[in-house]
């Protein structure tokens, strides 16, 4: 589902140019669940960036469903995005005017859905993340679990067959770290395909499969190893 | 997404900064409706001057002025009397002639008791009482009686009231106008119109004058046409009559009253076209309030954009999400306006007996200008955001 060949990307800082990532070469099959570790400054943000079609490879080529995702402009990248794939946050990224279940409209708005149905829908994906009671609430007036849910919900409300997770339980207390990942492995037993990015070993412990980014490079985990493994 | 949608995400953001939101239409809003005040008053201006010089009677004067060869072949002809009876009679029978209003205005020395006073004694005949509706405050006007009879009777206009008599009763006193006595049966507003001077005068039937005072030469002369398109016809019958029973060549003249008319209005045009671009520069600055604000709006929602970019927002929805939230701003701003511009002619007509007209060209104006500063000054920010980095939006605290 997922196939990036030789990415490489680099920042130019001043004159001088930095390469972030190094021939990077990863495949993730549709319904796995990997995690990608790493220290950080070793460049999987970058790296998630670039698999949520958030930002572009300096070359090499990414596959997204077997559609070549580096010839994409913004506005099909967008679209992607909107469609494609459902992001979750460390930080929710929740926009804090809106209630609960507007947060979770918000995608569809995008995607052009119509007033009903979005209602609907966001009303049965906070459902499913036992929140509805709580639908008409500012993010301000839940808890750090809750609005984490709510962001789950949103990432999930257009269907998606891609979740990324850049540290989900980064800012939550263990208790609620494990309700969140077992929300996160419910939705990949149902079939959708999630990558986590997180430096935890328990959040990892999750996923099937575990890549490890180092300076740039994958340490373990890329294809040809997780073969052998 | 639908323009619904944005306006709806507009509103919700104008409205979660109210004071801001307030604050920067203002300038909008003081632009507006200060250029509809000005073009208001500026058209009821231009109307008012314009009834006040052809009046709303369509009459239209005959003058004479004659030539320089006809002075010079007879020195003595200002002193001829430049309309006649004969001539009040032929004209009264001009196709389209409704009346001959003919009058002579004279200086003459009047008199109650001790007072005196010198004022213009209008001999006029009777269709000028029907054709100039003179406003009586006290007693009567001249009636058909006084002018078959030739009664010594007289209206007298309120400024002459107020220097004779002191502004007491002066109906049915007699005054002396040259040594004649005449009554008076009436008195007559004190004129508000933007061109009348507050002159003492005394109106006296022509035949009366003719009794008193001797010969009477009517030095003013106008005609009432049936029919308001019929004036220019209509005057230049008479003068073609006029000047073939005189044997003048182009002496006898009508004034074009509308060709004056027009010119004032368009003096009046110009100064309401330069008060209303001065005015106009303010809702440009107001314009450049709404910028200002706009990009400040950006900066401050930099996270959210990141949020709503990463979320499948393009750059083409972000973009019509801020310059919809600009115009919805200068919209609400123009129709603020708009209401108070019309509101604040409305008071100054009220107040100023001034009449104001607001078109809808003018509101219709109004409303796509301020649609159109909204969207010249919000493109700007609105670029700005669309252009913004998701992941640097995203990161931004």
């Amino acid at each position: 589902m997922i196939k990036l060949s030789n990415i490489y990307k680099s920042y130019h800082i001043g004159k001088e140019e930095v390469p972030i990532l190094k021939n990077i070469n990863i495949e993730i099959k549709g319904g796995e669940f990997v995690a990608i570790m790493g220290p950080s400054g070793s460049g999987k943000s970058t790296l998630m960036n670039i698999i949520g079609c958030l930002d572009r490879a300096s070359s090499g080529v990414y596959l997204l469903n077997e559609q070549e995702i580096s010839t994409y402009s913004d506005e099909q990248l967008a679209k992607v995005r909107n469609v494609n794939i459902g992001f979750v946050f460390q930080q929710f990224q929740l926009l804090p005017r809106m209630s609960a279940v507007e947060n979770v409209e918000l995608p569809m708005i995008y995607a052009g859905v119509s007033r009903k149905e979005r209602r609907e829908r966001a009303e049965e994906a906070l459902r499913k993340m036992g929140l509805i009671e709580r639908m008409k609430h500012l993010p301000s007036e839940l808890s750090g679990g809750q609005k984490q849910r709510v962001a789950i919900a949103r990432a999930i409300v257009n269907n998606p067959n891609l979740i990324l997770a850049d540290e989900p339980t980064g800012a939550l207390d263990t208790n609620t770290s494990t309700s969140i990942m077992e929300q996160i492995s419910a939705l990949n037993l149902d079939g959708t395909t999630v990558a986590v990015i997180t430096h935890e070993p328990e959040v990892a412990a999750y996923a099937s499969r575990t890549i490890v980014v180092r300076d740039g490079k994958i340490l373990i985990g890329d294809e040809k190893e997780s073969d052998n493994l | 997404m639908s323009i619904v949608e944005n306006i709806r995400m507009a509103f919700s953001s104008v409205l979660a900064h109210k004071m801001r939101s307030i604050l920067t239409m203002l300038g909008i809003i003081i632009g507006v409706a200060s250029v509809i005040v000005v073009v208001a008053i500026g058209q009821g201006g231009e109307q008012m001057i314009k009834s006040e010089i052809t009046g709303s009677s369509n009459t239209i004067e005959v003058y004479y002025e004659p030539s320089e060869e006809e002075i010079q072949s007879d020195p003595n002809i200002y002193e001829q009397p430049a309309f006649t009876e004969e001539d009040l009679t032929a004209l009264s029978k001009v196709a389209g002639v409704k009346n001959v209003v003919a009058s002579s205005s004279t200086q003459m020395k009047t008199q109650y008791r001790d007072k005196q006073s010198d004022s213009a004694i209008n001999a006029v005949n009777e269709a000028y009482i029907d054709v100039n509706a003179l406003e009586i405050a006290k007693g009567r006007m001249l009636n058909s009686t006084d002018f078959l009879s030739g009664n010594r009777v007289g209206v007298i206009s309120n400024e002459l009231n107020e220097e004779l008599f002191k502004n007491k009763n002066a109906l049915g006193k007699v005054i002396w106008i040259k040594g004649q006595p005449f009554e008076v049966v009436g008195v007559t507003k004190k004129q508000t119109g933007l061109l009348s001077f507050g002159m003492t005068e005394v109106y006296i039937p022509d035949n009366t004058y003719r009794s008193s005072f001797g010969k009477l030469e009517y030095s003013t002369l106008s005609l009432q046409a049936e029919d308001a398109n019929q004036l220019k016809q209509v005057g230049n019958h008479a003068t073609d009559l006029l000047n073939a029973l005189h044997k003048t060549e182009d002496s006898y003249q009508v004034n074009n009253l509308e060709e004056v008319a027009d010119s004032i209005g368009s003096i009046t045009k110009i100064m309401t076209t330069i008060i209303g671009s001065i005015a106009g520069i303010s809702l440009l600055v107001g314009g450049i309030g709404v910028m200002n604000i706009m990009l400040v709006s950006v900066t401050e929602r930099t996270k959210e954009i990141g949020i709503r970019k990463a979320l499948g927002a393009s750059r083409k929805q972000i973009l019509m999400q801020f310059l919809v939230e600009s115009v919805t701003l200068t919209l609400i701003g123009g129709i603020t306006g708009i209401l108070l511009g019309a509101s604040g002619a409305f008071l100054v007509s009220f107040f100023a007996g001034w009449p104001s007209l607001i078109s809808w060209q003018v509101v219709l104006g109004g409303v796509l200008f301020s649609m159109t500063i909204g969207i010249i000054f919000g493109m700007l920010p609105a670029n700005k955001a669309a252009k913004l980095d998701p992941i640097e939006a995203l990161r931004y605290e």
